[in-house]
């Protein structure tokens, strides 16, 4: 039997240093099958989470990106329309001889519509991430991501899949998930998602990590870095975050500060070391310069 | 356990939260596999199954501290066989409810918990923290607090949702001093501009469907079929494509039209990006360009922004010469096609140079212009109004009472916009359909314009005489 403790303590082997509120939604959401929507800021680790999660629980990762534009074709499954007209092509000489033996016209197309289905059939069907999560023998991880990039349409599609774990192709019938994958949606706000989806899922919202959830997971991350330096480096970051960017360090320029300053072997932040490595927080003209001013007001020289 | 779950969603939609009973039933059921433990933990799983919504989370946090750390449950049975009785009853009662949607597995924890549950998690559950004050004056308090503001006017209460929302600009004109929202006001604009695109949506996919009436587009539809050995299963058609609208806002933020500007700066925050592409300015003296701020802030920060001055000094009276002026100078030149424009404001210049000439060059660059007021026309000829100066250069001038009717009127322009030969046949039935639809509301529309004629024809002769001369009614003075 999983707990929460124990979802914790999983996501900390795997590199990803959880709060109360993520490790509730997880084991939640592996109790209840109910999917999971995360919403919150770019870089503070929504798609890490899930990427963490299916390598910790050994969950294959199905992953579909959202963008404008994006249907059931690309999604849910689609139709090998070319092995289809192959397989017709070449079956033609055999349909002559297997539709001699009837007598009359109708006979013969009764005959073939009793082959019909074998066109329509799993053998043609390609399966897009969704169905391909729910056809997997194993209990798989579905990453929906970006879901704000993708139109209304398309998330009225993801309902049925949603709450019922189903697929129906109307050539088919209704495919039921063979095994319920672990469903993870994420968002970054830039389009409200409708209700009805919302309502279908656990709301997990991940803002900012505090003080010692983001010098932890610096620490966890990049061990040679001492944890003065690292509370130094978080300090710093916090006091950014207030400037007024026009992007504001995320908890994954965090990391990419960390790194940078990991190979350079950094000891500790002076307004030198801010200037050399500032690409790895600021990511415009303007910001660069407010972040440098900043490092020479409250760092030592 | 339900009565507590329960009372405490009846909590939050009081407080304007919208949860279904689908999200309680949700939480109770969370709560049996977890377990009544540690208030952060409870927390943290009542947020995650109710609150679906970030703007929600500070509600949220709010009525959740309020309400488990005063113990109000003082007033219930405390006998433990009571409520797991009731508790054994509406779980089985769920069950019913549930066993179309549950397979049988997901039960068991729900009774699980009936055997698992002592006195010491009920205990903990009561009063999850013990409150430091006085646990009676504590109640009073909520109470208070429930009753503050609710005496002064009869409405519906906030929870239930009003139908149809209909928000007024006249109302609340004390509170124009802050231009930020309620949540009940932005959950009803996001509905009528919900409805409206909706509306808008359904007409662009037909007359996307018109456009595919086109010639066959040979090369492309070879291309597309590659991948089928040629044969032409998708079409592909050669069409015009309409670029998406492109609009261009001004909003006077001034104290005298503040109430109204918000309105339409919500509008435009719900519209960007969805069927048009919007630029928006704010102005009273200067005029500064919020495109981007409308595009990444939640738009109650947006106009607290405003509301504090650091866009543009609060301080200053509307100056619209100015304002044009400077648009002229600084935007004008990297306006893309003809976008339509839409000013909102009272036109009072505050006795400033009218510089109208800018006006008319923006108007050159533009493919549709469009004033809206929120004044009355009788009020229009009264002290420094310029509406009748600046009218003339405008296609339309209109007065927007409520967010209904701004929302007719964008929805309208859209479609002045989208015009298309092919689509006025069916659009001339849409409107008819439209009208028998709405009744009312249909005539109450046209009401305005109706309600100007008079003003019309009492003109004097010798303005007549200036309209002919000149060809507009709107240059009088």
């Amino acid at each position: 039997m999983i707990t929460e403790e124990k979802v914790k303590e999983l996501l900390r082997c795997g590199g990803y240093i959880a709060d109360e509120a993520i490790a509730t939604a997880v084991f939640l959401a592996l109790q209840m099958d109910k999917p999971i929507l995360i919403e919150g800021p770019p870089g503070v680790g929504k798609t890490a989470l899930a990427k963490t999660l299916s390598s910790v629980l050994d969950f294959p990762l199905v992953r579909l990106q959202c963008y404008d534009g994006i249907d059931e074709g690309k999604a849910l499954y689609d139709w090998e329309y070319g092995k289809q007209l192959l397989y017709t092509q070449l079956l033609r000489t055999q349909l002559d001889s297997y539709l001699s033996v009837s007598a009359d016209l109708r006979e013969a197309v009764e005959r073939l519509s009793a082959e019909e289905s074998l066109f329509f059939s799993l053998n043609f069907l390609v399966q897009r991430p969704i169905l391909r999560s729910f056809m997997s023998d194993k209990k798989s991880l579905l990453l929906i991501d970006e879901i704000d990039r993708s139109g209304d349409e398309f998330e009225a599609l993801l309902l049925e899949c949603l709450s019922d774990f189903q697929v129906s192709i109307p050539e088919l019938g209704v495919i039921e998930a063979r095994q319920k994958p672990l469903v993870v949606l994420t968002s970054n706000g830039t389009r409200m998602i409708s209700d009805a989806l919302r309502r279908r899922c656990l709301f997990l919202y991940i803002g900012y990590p505090d003080l010692d959830r983001e010098v932890a997971i610096v620490c966890a991350r990049f061990p040679d870095i001492c944890e003065t330096l690292a509370e130094q480096m978080v300090h710093f970051l916090r006091k950014a975050r207030e400037l007024n960017l026009r992007k504001p360090p995320s908890l994954s320029e965090t990391i990419d500060w960390a790194h940078v300053l990991s190979i350079l072997r950094a000891e500790r932040l002076t307004p030198e070391v801010v200037a050399n490595t500032v690409g790895a927080i600021a990511k415009h003209q303007a910001d660069l310069k407010q972040v440098n001013e900043l490092a020479s007001q409250v760092l030592p020289e | 356990m339900e009565r507590i779950i329960t009372r405490f969603v009846m909590a939050l939609r009081e407080r304007g939260v919208r949860i279904s009973p689908g999200e309680t039933i949700d939480a109770v059921h969370a709560l049996a596999l977890i377990g009544v433990g540690e208030r952060e933990s409870v927390r943290a799983l009542l947020r995650l199954t109710l609150v679906k919504n970030v703007n929600d989370i500070p509600a949220f946090e709010e009525v959740f501290h309020r309400f488990f750390s005063s113990s109000q449950l003082g007033g219930m049975g405390l006998d433990t066989a009571d409520i797991l009785n009731a508790m054994i009853h509406i779980v089985e009662g769920e069950q019913l409810k549930a066993e179309k949607h549950r397979t049988k597995e997901k039960d068991e924890p729900l009774l699980a918990v009936d055997e698992e549950f002592t006195d010491e998690d009920l205990e903990n559950l009561v009063g999850l923290e013990e409150s430091e004050e006085d646990a009676a004056g504590a109640d009073i308090m909520v109470q208070l607090d429930g009753f503050r503001g609710r005496m002064d006017k009869a409405e519906p209460s906030d929870y239930q949702m009003k139908s149809p929302p209909t928000v007024s600009f006249a109302r609340n004109l004390g509170a124009g001093m802050q231009l930020s929202f309620k949540p009940e006001e932005i959950a009803d604009m996001q509905e009528v501009v919900y409805r409206m695109l909706v509306r808008i949506r359904k007409d662009v996919q037909r007359m996307k469907e018109m456009e595919s009436r086109g010639k066959l587009h040979v090369i492309r539809t070879i291309q597309k079929n590659y991948r089928h050995g040629m044969v032409p299963f998708l079409l592909s058609l050669r069409r015009k494509r309409k670029e998406k609208p492109r609009l261009v806002v001004f909003c006077d933020v001034s104290f005298s039209v503040s109430y109204a500007t918000r309105f339409m700066l919500l509008m435009l925050h719900t519209l960007q990006n969805r069927v048009m592409d919007v630029r928006s300015f704010v102005f009273n003296r200067e005029i500064v360009e919020i495109t981007g701020m409308l595009r990444n802030m939640p738009v109650n920060s947006l106009l607290e922004t405003i509301d504090r001055g650091d866009i543009i000094n609060l301080d200053d009276n509307s100056d619209y010469g100015n304002t044009f002026r400077a648009f002229k100078e600084k935007h004008l030149e990297n306006m893309r096609g003809k976008p339509a424009i839409i000013i909102m404001g009272d036109a009072r210049n505050n006795y400033n140079e009218a510089e109208e000439w800018a006006l008319e060059e923006i108007r050159e660059k533009a493919g549709y212009m469009l004033w809206l007021t929120p004044e009355e026309r009788d009020l229009w000829k009264r002290g420094d109004c310029l509406i009748d100066l600046y009218g003339s250069y405008c296609d339309r001038v209109e007065v927007v009472r409520d967010v209904e009717g701004l929302s007719r009127i964008v929805e309208d322009l859209f479609y002045t916009l989208y015009d298309h030969q092919d689509t006025r046949a069916w659009k001339g039935n849409r409107r008819k359909a439209e009208a028998e639809e709405a009744g009312e509301e249909w005539n109450y529309y046209k009401l305005p314009k109706a309600a100007a004629s008079p003003n019309v024809t009492q003109e004097s002769p010798s303005s007549a005489v200036w309209r002919e001369r000149y060809g507009t009614y709107y240059r009088k003075r």
